[in-house]
């Protein structure tokens, strides 16, 4: 094995061990879990950013160099990297540990898969033709930026369900640990917005990029047609919020089944024919 | 009467329920069009009252079904009475500006917003005014008796954002019907030496002949070491009035646009048979090379003979490459195999030409040929496609990420300052509201407490 990837399963476990300690914070609602688990992060983003960047030397020396984004192992480890990422970054602006435990395990699985799955192979490969664009680095960001925020929400939309009804403080234990459902509500809608954006902006490159590759901007590929899904999904959940003022609940509920999509976007269409089948 | 169709109309397209229910179903039938395969032709294969009736309601082509069509239409008409519904009152947001002496935007004001300085009031207005009038266009001042007003906006431009996004849309689709009623798409399978001017359609299952000729003078591939693809590249020519007007190589990721029409490298693929590299010796004299496909025919003036190419096999009978000629000449027709390991077999079979003289390279006398080797030969697939709706997508999709931007980037950002005497002193508030961003508005306030105590010099 090469040691990006050897890194990359180490930092797969120092993932596991900040989840354990954001769900200990979050358990306890001592302040020590978590701040070793914002460490535990913090070295983790870090290692992995440098196992990132060793990967992308390494496929220069193997002759073909290019970004470490072009194939299903390279996406999960990068999509991993921005759930760290972004959940970093929130919980510095909201000053609370208490989402971490909600969302870093995703960071967990993501790399878990990729790392120890038999049919996610972590070798380093050329780019096929098809793959050599200068808009792939743009589309693939873009995208996976796109999918993280999505998935935080559905974080986010897990906890609000859990949370139950905020008056039965004392009797339950989710309701008495969980944040208060007006600020998971309004995360989980800046969550929707980010995501949202992202996603324009990767179905947009994508598009620039499909006009210099396929011949077509819009082909009706499965991919495509399933971001567009996810994209009309959570159009209609910015619009039930804009105009009619939907909240709580039922955004909760819109933000899984958009997330679903999401997940299909990214998985269900390789079992599909279509073009994008290298991710 | 009239009237009353018109407002059932209105209603009808501007409301939410009906945006709601377009997307979904927008959503499901996309989804429909990723389970049933599309663009097949099932005409005459599967017979069953299923498959009938998919193909009536155009299953088989959902993204260009006329019910999808009217889909769009119904959504476009939606975005269009939404906006034209709901415009003026943005328009009145954004161009009213409210007097500078509201009290409402002061209620309950924290404690944080108000300063007591020991200044001249006069001073203190002068400098407020300064800064204010210089972060805002639009500033307003009121004095009264006793107190002094002033207003100042920004961001106004943000309830603006919406109606961008939505007109982007708009534009987005009427690209895409542009592309879709004026361009084409189409195929056009190209052996290499060889050049077409007639594009198969991929729709319609119709032809089109251009008024130029698409040579494709060669084809090649070339592989990573671990034997995945590395390029795929055509070089291709075209031709108009006989004259070479473009040339160059074809390759993924870089089309070729020739008269709007932009050429693809899409696929490729081997050709029958193959190209057969031989060798003519006539006597003592030096070999000529012969390059030869399956069909080619060489004429040879001193014989008054021709040869013609019958097959290239890159595997003769299990002996390998081998290459059938046939001689027409005045006095005689006839047929031999160049057999490329001729000597191996001739070693295996002794007396080969005794028992089978169609073996005989020598046969067409007094030449003897050789098969030096078979190469394969290829076809290049390319797609080409007309679309003149391209650059009016690409202006809706430029224009969307700014309507973003404007819509949950900026916002509406209204600021007022209220300068009063209290005694000795003088009692300066600041209020403000915003449209949808509360901690950017108290940043610019803080900002502003903060610019006006530098001022005064009382940091």
């Amino acid at each position: 094995m090469i040691i990006n990837t050897v890194l990359l399963s180490w930092v797969t476990f120092v993932y596991f061990l900040s989840s354990i300690f954001y769900i200990l914070k979050l358990v306890t609602g001592k302040q020590l879990p978590g701040i070793i688990a914002t460490y535990i992060s913090l070295f983790g983003i870090i290692v992995q950013t440098i196992a990132l960047i060793l990967r992308w030397i390494e496929s220069y020396k193997l002759g073909f160099g290019h970004a470490p984004l072009s194939n299903l192992y390279e996406s999960l480890i990068f999509f991993a990297w921005v759930i760290v990422f972004l959940y970093l970054i929130i919980e510095w602006r909201i000053k609370s540990r208490k989402l971490g435990a909600f969302i870093i395990p995703f960071a967990f699985i993501a790399m878990a898969f990729a790392s120890f799955s038999p049919n996610v192979k972590s070798r380093i490969q050329p780019l096929i033709p098809a793959l050599q664009s200068n808009w792939l680095i743009s589309h693939v960001i873009s995208s996976f930026l796109g999918y993280a925020a999505f998935t935080i929400a559905f974080g986010l939309a897990l906890m609000y369900f859990l949370k139950g009804d905020e008056r039965e403080r004392e009797k339950g234990f989710f309701p008495r640990i969980l944040p208060s459902k007006d600020i998971l509500d309004e995360l989980s809608y800046q969550s929707i917005v980010m995501g949202f954006i992202f996603l324009t902006l990767g179905i947009i490159t994508g598009s620039v990029w499909a006009y210099s590759a396929w011949g077509s901007y819009w082909s009706w590929d499965p991919k495509e047609t399933w971001s567009l899904i996810t994209w009309l999904i959570y159009a209609t959940i910015l619009h039930s919020r804009f105009v009619r003022g939907w909240r709580g609940k039922r955004m909760a509920i819109m933000s899984m089944i958009g997330f679903a999509s999401v997940l299909f976007t990214y998985f269900g269409v390789n079992y599909l024919p279509g073009l994008h089948s290298y991710f | 009467m009239l009237s009353k169709i018109k407002n059932l109309f209105i209603s009808f397209f501007s409301s939410l329920k009906l945006t709601i229910v377009l997307l979904l179903i927008i959503a499901i039938v996309s989804i429909l069009g990723t389970v049933i395969p599309q663009g097949v032709d099932v005409s005459g294969k599967i017979e069953s009252d299923l498959v009938n009736t998919c193909k009536f309601l155009q299953l088989f082509d959902v993204y260009h079904s006329l019910w999808f069509i009217l889909l769009m239409v119904l959504l476009s008409l939606n975005l269009i009475v939404c906006s034209l519904k709901t415009a003026p009152a943005a328009w009145k947001l954004y161009s009213i500006i409210p007097s500078p002496d509201r009290k409402k935007p002061f209620e309950n004001l924290p404690l944080d917003r108000t300063l007591r300085l020991q200044k001249d009031k006069d001073q203190v207005i002068g400098i407020v005014k300064n800064i204010l009038s210089k972060k805002y266009k639009r500033f307003r001042k009121k004095d009264s008796d006793e107190i002094t007003f002033m207003y100042g906006e920004k961001g106004a431009f943000s309830h603006f954002g919406i109606y961008i996004i939505h007109m982007s849309i708009l534009i987005i689709i009427a690209g895409a019907i542009v592309g879709s009623l004026m361009g084409f798409e189409g195929i056009m399978n190209i052996p290499e030496g060889e050049s077409s001017n007639i594009a198969r359609l991929v729709r319609h299952n119709k032809v089109k002949k251009f008024d130029f000729t698409v040579r494709c003078d060669a084809f090649s591939i070339e592989y990573y070491s671990n034997g995945m693809p590395k390029e795929y590249r055509s070089s291709l020519s075209f031709i108009k009035d006989n004259k070479v007007a473009y040339q160059g190589p074809l390759l993924v990721n870089h089309p070729i646009t020739f008269q709007d029409i932009r050429f693809y490298q899409a696929s490729y693929g081997k050709m029958p048979g193959g190209k057969a590299l031989l060798t003519v010796k006539k006597d003592d004299e030096n070999p000529n090379q012969l390059t030869a496909m399956q069909n080619d025919s060489f004429h040879f003036k001193e014989e008054d003979a021709a040869i013609t190419i019958k097959r290239v096999e890159k595997n003769f009978m299990n002996i390998g490459p081998a290459v059938l000629i046939a001689v027409q000449a005045s006095d005689a027709n006839f047929t031999f195999w160049v057999i490329k390991n001729l000597s191996r077999l001739k070693s295996q079979i002794p007396g080969l030409f005794e028992k089978f003289p169609k073996f005989d390279p020598g046969s067409f006398k007094p030449y003897n040929f050789t098969l030096t080797k078979i190469e394969d030969t290829y076809y290049t697939g390319i797609q080409l496609s007309y679309d003149p709706g391209v650059s009016i997508v690409a202006a809706g999709s430029f224009i969307i990420i700014i309507g973003i931007f404007v819509t949950f980037f900026s916002s509406h950002k209204k600021i007022w300052v209220r300068v009063e005497g209290e005694g000795e002193q003088v009692k300066l508030s600041v209020a403000g509201t915003s449209s949808k961003d509360p901690v950017a508005l108290q940043r610019e306030i803080h900002n502003i407490l903060k610019n006006i105590k530098n001022e005064l010099g009382e940091a």
